[in-house]
C-alpha cells in the first residue's frame, strides 16, 4: 500500500509526515499528533463526534481521508484557549452546565467556533440547527444551546 | 486496505484514469464511498481523489439559459446559492433535510449522482429538471442524460476513464417552478422513505409541462413517474385532476416492501407528495403566499 508525504496543518503548526493511503484523518490526529480531544463515535458519520474544522468548516474527520486533508488549515479542540485561559466559549460551556460526559463537547465547541465565525448573533434555531448533526446523550442539548448564545453575547461585546 | 492515487493535476487524473481506471474508484468527500467500504461492501482497490480540484470543479454558473453545478460542488455550497432559488427551490428543499450541517458541508453533487441510488436526494430533482451529466476524459466531454446515466442501484453509464465534472439544466421559464419533498422517520439525518420532485409549468391556469420523478417508482432508483405526468399535461389545473393523478401515480408505482417500509406506506406518502407539492409550485407560479 502506497504512503503519501503530506503537510497538515493542524492549529497552527505544520506538520510533515507519512500517511497510509487508508489513513482516515481522526485517526492521525489521535494517535500520530495526540491529539486526542478528537472523538470517534459511530465512526459513519451519523454522531458528529469526531468533528474538525477544516478551513474553517466543520467536517467529520472520520469520513475525511487523513491524504484528503494535506495542505488544508485543520482546528481542533487543543487549538482552542489554553488551560491558563480558556476561549470564551470554552468559559461559557462550563457556565452554562454544557458539558456532563464531555464526549461530544470538543465537537460541540468547533461547531460554535465556526457558527459564530460566521455569524456573531446567532437566533436559537440557528444555534440549534448549528449543532443538529452532532449526538449528546446527556445534556438534553438545552445547557449547549445556552452556553452558544451566552458566547455570542459575551464575544460581541468583547468585539 | 486501499491504495489513494492524488493525482498532480486534472490532466493527471485523466490520464491515470485511461491507465488503472478498469480497477480504480473515484472518491470525492468520500460520505457515500467510505461507510460502504467500512461495512464491507466495496472492496476497492485504488481510489482517485478528487477532492483537491475545487478551484476546478466547485462553482454554480449561470451560463445563458443553463445553471451548470461543478461536480464538487457542496450541499452548503447549493443551499447558500442565490443562483438556485426561486423557480428552482426544489434544491434548497433538499439541502435543508440534507443529512446534518457537516455532511451537508462534504457531500458533493458529483458524488450524488455518482451514488446512485433511491436514498440520494439531488437525482431526482435532476430528473425533474431534465439535467444532463458532463463526463470528461482524455479524449474530451461526452453528455449524457442524467436518466440515461443511472443504470441500476450503484451502477451509472460511466466509463472506466470518464469523470463526471458538471451537472447542467435550462433554468425554468416564466410560470414553471420546482419543489422537493422526503418523509422519513424523524426530522434530521435520515434517508427518504420517500422522496420526489417535482417540475411544473402552468400557463392560463393550463399545465403546459409538468416532471415528476420519485426515489422509487418501478425499481430501486429514482425514476420519473411517466403515465402520471401524462395524464397531467394539458389539463386544466383543479382539484379534481389531482385527485385523478394521485389514482394515475397509484396504478404506476410497482413498488415492494422493504425493511425500512411498506409498499403500501409508501405509496400513501407518494400521493399524498403529489398533490402537496403541484399544489406548492401552482401557487408559487401564482404568487399565492405560500409558507
Ligand atoms: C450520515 C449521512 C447522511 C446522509 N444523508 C443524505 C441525505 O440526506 N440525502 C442524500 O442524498 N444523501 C445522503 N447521504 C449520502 C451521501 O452523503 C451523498 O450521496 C453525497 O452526495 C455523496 O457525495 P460525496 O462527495 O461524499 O461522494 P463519495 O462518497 O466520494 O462518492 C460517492 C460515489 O460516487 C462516485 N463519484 C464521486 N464523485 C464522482 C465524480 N466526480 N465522477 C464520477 N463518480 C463519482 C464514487 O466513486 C462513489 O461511488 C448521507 C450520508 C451520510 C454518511
Amino acid at each position: 500500500m502506497s504512503k503519501h508525504f503530506i503537510t497538515l496543518k493542524v492549529n497552527g503548526k505544520e506538520y510533515n509526515i507519512y500517511v497510509n493511503s487508508d489513513d482516515r484523518l481522526i485517526d492521525v490526529l489521535r494517535d500520530k499528533l495526540g491529539l486526542k480531544s478528537v472523538k470517534e463515535g459511530c465512526g459513519t458519520g451519523d454522531c458528529g463526534l469526531c468533528t474538525v474544522l477544516v478551513n474553517g468548516v466543520p467536517v467529520l474527520s472520520c469520513l475525511t481521508l487523513a491524504v484528503q486533508a494535506r495542505n488544508k488549515e485543520i482546528l481542533t479542540l487543543e487549538g482552542l484557549g489554553s488551560e491558563e485561559k480558556l476561549h470564551p466559549i470554552q468559559e461559557a460551556f462550563r457556565e452554562a452546565h454544557a458539558v456532563q460526559c464531555g464526549f461530544c463537547t470538543p465537537a460541540m465547541i468547533l461547531i460554535a467556533k465556526a457558527l459564530l465565525d460566521r455569524n456573531q448573533n446567532p437566533s436559537y434555531d440557528e444555534i440549534r440547527e448549528a449543532i443538529s448533526g452532532t449526538l449528546c446523550r446527556c445534556t438534553g442539548y438545552y445547557g449547549v444551546v445556552e452556553a452558544i448564545k451566552l458566547a455570542s453575547e459575551r464575544m460581541k461585546n468583547e468585539g | 486496505m486501499f491504495d489513494v492515487y492524488v493525482p498532480s493535476s486534472f490532466d493527471d487524473a485523466l490520464k491515470f484514469l485511461s491507465r488503472e481506471g478498469h480497477k480504480t474508484t473515484i472518491i470525492s468527500h468520500g460520505t457515500d464511498l467510505l461507510p460502504r467500504i467500512r461495512a464491507g461492501e466495496l472492496r476497492p482497490e485504488v481510489l482517485l481523489d478528487l477532492s483537491g480540484f475545487d478551484d476546478l470543479l466547485r462553482y454554480i454558473r449561470e451560463d445563458g439559459e443553463c445553471i451548470r453545478i461543478g461536480a464538487l460542488t457542496t450541499v452548503t455550497d447549493i443551499y447558500e446559492s442565490p443562483a438556485l432559488n426561486g423557480p428552482l427551490e426544489a434544491f434548497k428543499h433538499a439541502a435543508k433535510k440534507f443529512g446534518g450541517p457537516q455532511i451537508r458541508n462534504m457531500a458533493t453533487i458529483g458524488g450524488n449522482v455518482g451514488a446512485a441510488s433511491s436514498s440520494e436526494d439531488f437525482i431526482p430533482i435532476l430528473l425533474a429538471l431534465n439535467a444532463k451529466a458532463k463526463l470528461t476524459s482524455v479524449n474530451g466531454d461526452r453528455i449524457l442524460s442524467i436518466e440515461r446515466l443511472i443504470l441500476d442501484k450503484g451502477v451509472i453509464a460511466r466509463r472506466s476513464n470518464e469523470i463526471i465534472t458538471e451537472i447542467f439544466f435550462k433554468k425554468p421559464p416564466e410560470n414553471a417552478w420546482t419543489a422537493f419533498d422526503k418523509i422519513g422517520r424523524r426530522n434530521a439525518m435520515f434517508i427518504a422513505l420517500v422522496n420526489m420532485a417535482v417540475y411544473l409549468h402552468v400557463e392560463n391556469g393550463r399545465i403546459k409541462d409538468v416532471r415528476i420523478a420519485l426515489n422509487r417508482v418501478k425499481r430501486k432508483i429514482p425514476e420519473r413517474a411517466y403515465e402520471t405526468e401524462k395524464f397531467l399535461k394539458g389539463k386544466i389545473f383543479t382539484n379534481e385532476v389531482l385527485e385523478g393523478a394521485k389514482e394515475v401515480l397509484e396504478r404506476e408505482l410497482k413498488l415492494t416492501s422493504d425493511f425500512r417500509a411498506s409498499a403500501e406506506y409508501r405509496v400513501e406518502v407518494q400521493k399524498a407528495l403529489l398533490k402537496r407539492l403541484l399544489t406548492y409550485c401552482y401557487n408559487k407560479i401564482r404568487r399565492v403566499k405560500v409558507e
